[in-house]
This record gives structure tokens, C-alpha cells and sequence, in this order.
């Protein structure tokens, strides 16, 4: 056989072989929820994604979520209009995305059930804004799968999203968010 | 005097009708969808191809819109409500809905395969970048039509 045909074999085999492997590292869901409260004096603001898509490489510890933002559900509706058309402005930034790593990622034993810490940073874009955004969340692996879990805030300011003078006595600058995401393994 | 007294009851009035106004938009609860008129009625991986084509004419097109959407359930994803995707199985993409809490009792009579019409509010289009998930339409407050 020619030489230059049997690299081309192998290296072509190589590749196949080395992004089986990559597809099998990677973690992924299209249905993980994400909480916000923001707690004024008066107003308690409150809304829940459940669509929210997460992809994860436990090879490098990349991770990456992106959000719709129209996909937040409100109770009351006149808050939703409010948070969609005057606050985050969905129309014009339809998505939020943070793309981000997990510094600690060689403590995280993908492959053995258990509970481990995972400290994360990152970029979060929203409202048009990107910012650095640092996190603990706590990865629990059970029979195969991931279940991520992050606290954190984050300020409105930071991201251009201004509040109204008339009521800026009765809401607070600051959103606590709440991660909670099955991963699966992604099979390619 | 009289006249006095029309100008003050009419403020009372127009204050009072104010009031209870603000209260009920205050208080009210987002819509059910059950008995809205859906402003599109599409097919679920006609919707899928609009958005591949050209996300920005199709959002201008469907964004704030209630669509209804006919097509096969691709998988139907148990949780808080709910999700069914709609779509074609040999293809990443799909239209995922989120059910209304309040549908959550037909979530799991639904079969895989079934074909059905989906009526929700659409959130939008999340491209996939990575190349490996599929680009999504989603809805939410999602009740099944027939």
C-alpha cells in the first residue's frame, strides 16, 4: 500500500478516534432552570427559566450557558412586560450567554459518583454588556450524569439596566441567581 | 355650590376608578394561553427552517406572537411542567415547549411519535454555536390543542 494512503488511513482514524473521545467528555442539557429574586423594600421581583441550555467539556472545564431572555416566567404579568420591555430590553437582546471555565476542573472526578466544588469564571453577556463574572457551584455526579448547582449575584448596573427614578427607592440593584442543570452525557 | 360639589365627586370618582385600575394591573397573573387565538399557525420544522434561513426576518415576524405549532414529539422531557420538542428525530434541531404548569397533566399522556399542535407564546431562537446540540425555537406557556 502506499505510504502516503496508510497515513492519510491513519491519521484519518486518529481524528475519528480522538473526537469520539471529545464527544463522550462533553456534558450537555436544553432544559436547566435558572432562578432570579431581587428583593426591594417594597417590590420582590421573581422569575423562572426552564429552558436554559448548558453544554460542558469536563476535558478542558469549558462550560457555557445561553438563556433566552423572553423565556423568564413571571407570576404577575405586568412585571414581565416591565422586565421584557423596559429592563432588559428583550427585543433588542433577545439572549443571555456566559461562556466560562472551571478553574479547579482536574479535582472533579467526572467518572466517580460524588459531590465536588467547582469554582468558575467567566463572561456573562447581557442586555448588550459583558462582564467578568466569578462563581462557586457545587457538581454532584451520579450514575452518569452532572447536576450543577451556583449561587450568585450579580448588580443591574453592571449591566446597563437602569431602574426607574420613581421607584428606585423600592427596588434593589441586586439579582440573586440560581443555577440548577442536569447534565447528559452528549452522544455524538 | 352645587357645582362645587359635582367638580369634588367627580374626582372622587376618576381617583376611585384609577385606583382599582392600578390594583388589577397590579395583580394580574400572566395569560392562559387555552383560550387565546394563536396570531400564527405553523409546522414545526417549517418554523425551524425560517429561523435557520434568516433569524432576523423570522423573529421580527413571530417575537411576542402566540404561534400554534403542528409537528411529531421528538421527546417529551419530564420536570417542573414539562417540555415537549417537536421536530424532526433525525435532526438536532427542534421546537421546544415548555408546558403551563397548569398543563402539566397531559405532559405525560403524551407519546413519542404522536403528532400534535402546540399552542405558546415564543421566546425565540437559540442558535447553536458549538455545532454539536442543534439550534432550538422555544415557547413557553405551551397548551396542547387537540
Amino acid at each position: 500500500m502506499n505510504l502516503r494512503i496508510k497515513k492519510g488511513i491513519i491519521s484519518f482514524c486518529f481524528i475519528l478516534f480522538a473526537t469520539s473521545l471529545m464527544a463522550q467528555d462533553k456534558y450537555f442539557t436544553k432544559s436547566g432552570s435558572i432562578q432570579f429574586v431581587s428583593k426591594g423594600a417594597i417590590e420582590t421581583i421573581q422569575a423562572n427559566h426552564r429552558s436554559v441550555t448548558c453544554v460542558l467539556d469536563s476535558k478542558t472545564g469549558a462550560v457555557q450557558f445561553a438563556v433566552l431572555m423572553k423565556g423568564f416566567e413571571f407570576k404577575k404579568a405586568l412585571m414581565q412586560e416591565h422586565f421584557n420591555e423596559n429592563y432588559v430590553e428583550s427585543d433588542k437582546y433577545p439572549k443571555a450567554e456566559f461562556r466560562g471555565q472551571i478553574v479547579n476542573n482536574s479535582e472533579i472526578a467526572y467518572t466517580k459518583d460524588g459531590v465536588y466544588t467547582a469554582h468558575v469564571k467567566g463572561k456573562l453577556t447581557m442586555h448588550g454588556q459583558t462582564k467578568d463574572v466569578e462563581a462557586d457551584g457545587k457538581i454532584t455526579v451520579k450514575n452518569g450524569k452532572l447536576v450543577a448547582n451556583s449561587d450568585f449575584t450579580i448588580l443591574m448596573s453592571d449591566y446597563n439596566i437602569s431602574i426607574p427614578k420613581l421607584v428606585k427607592e423600592n427596588m434593589s440593584n441586586t439579582v440573586s441567581i440560581t443555577v440548577n442543570c442536569t447534565l447528559e452525557p452528549l452522544k455524538s | 355650590m352645587t357645582k362645587k360639589r359635582i367638580i369634588i365627586g367627580g374626582i372622587v370618582v376618576v381617583i376611585l376608578i384609577t385606583a382599582i385600575y392600578a390594583w388589577y394591573e397590579y395583580n394580574r397573573t400572566v395569560q392562559d394561553l387555552s383560550d387565546v387565538r394563536a396570531d400564527y399557525s405553523v409546522n414545526a420544522t417549517a418554523l425551524i427552517n425560517e429561523f435557520v434561513s434568516n433569524e432576523d426576518s423570522a423573529n421580527k415576524k413571530y417575537l411576542n406572537r402566540i404561534l400554534s405549532v403542528k409537528g411529531m414529539i421528538k421527546s417529551v422531557e419530564a420536570g417542573q411542567g414539562g417540555t415537549i420538542v417537536l421536530g424532526d428525530t433525525s435532526d438536532m434541531s427542534g421546537v421546544r415547549c415548555v408546558l403551563d404548569s397548569s398543563a402539566n397533566t397531559t405532559a405525560g399522556s403524551l407519546q413519542r411519535g404522536a403528532v400534535v399542535t402546540v399552542k405558546g407564546a415564543i421566546t425565540g431562537f437559540n442558535k447553536d454555536e458549538t455545532g454539536l446540540l442543534g439550534s432550538d425555537v422555544q415557547l413557553n406557556r405551551c397548551v396542547i390543542s387537540n
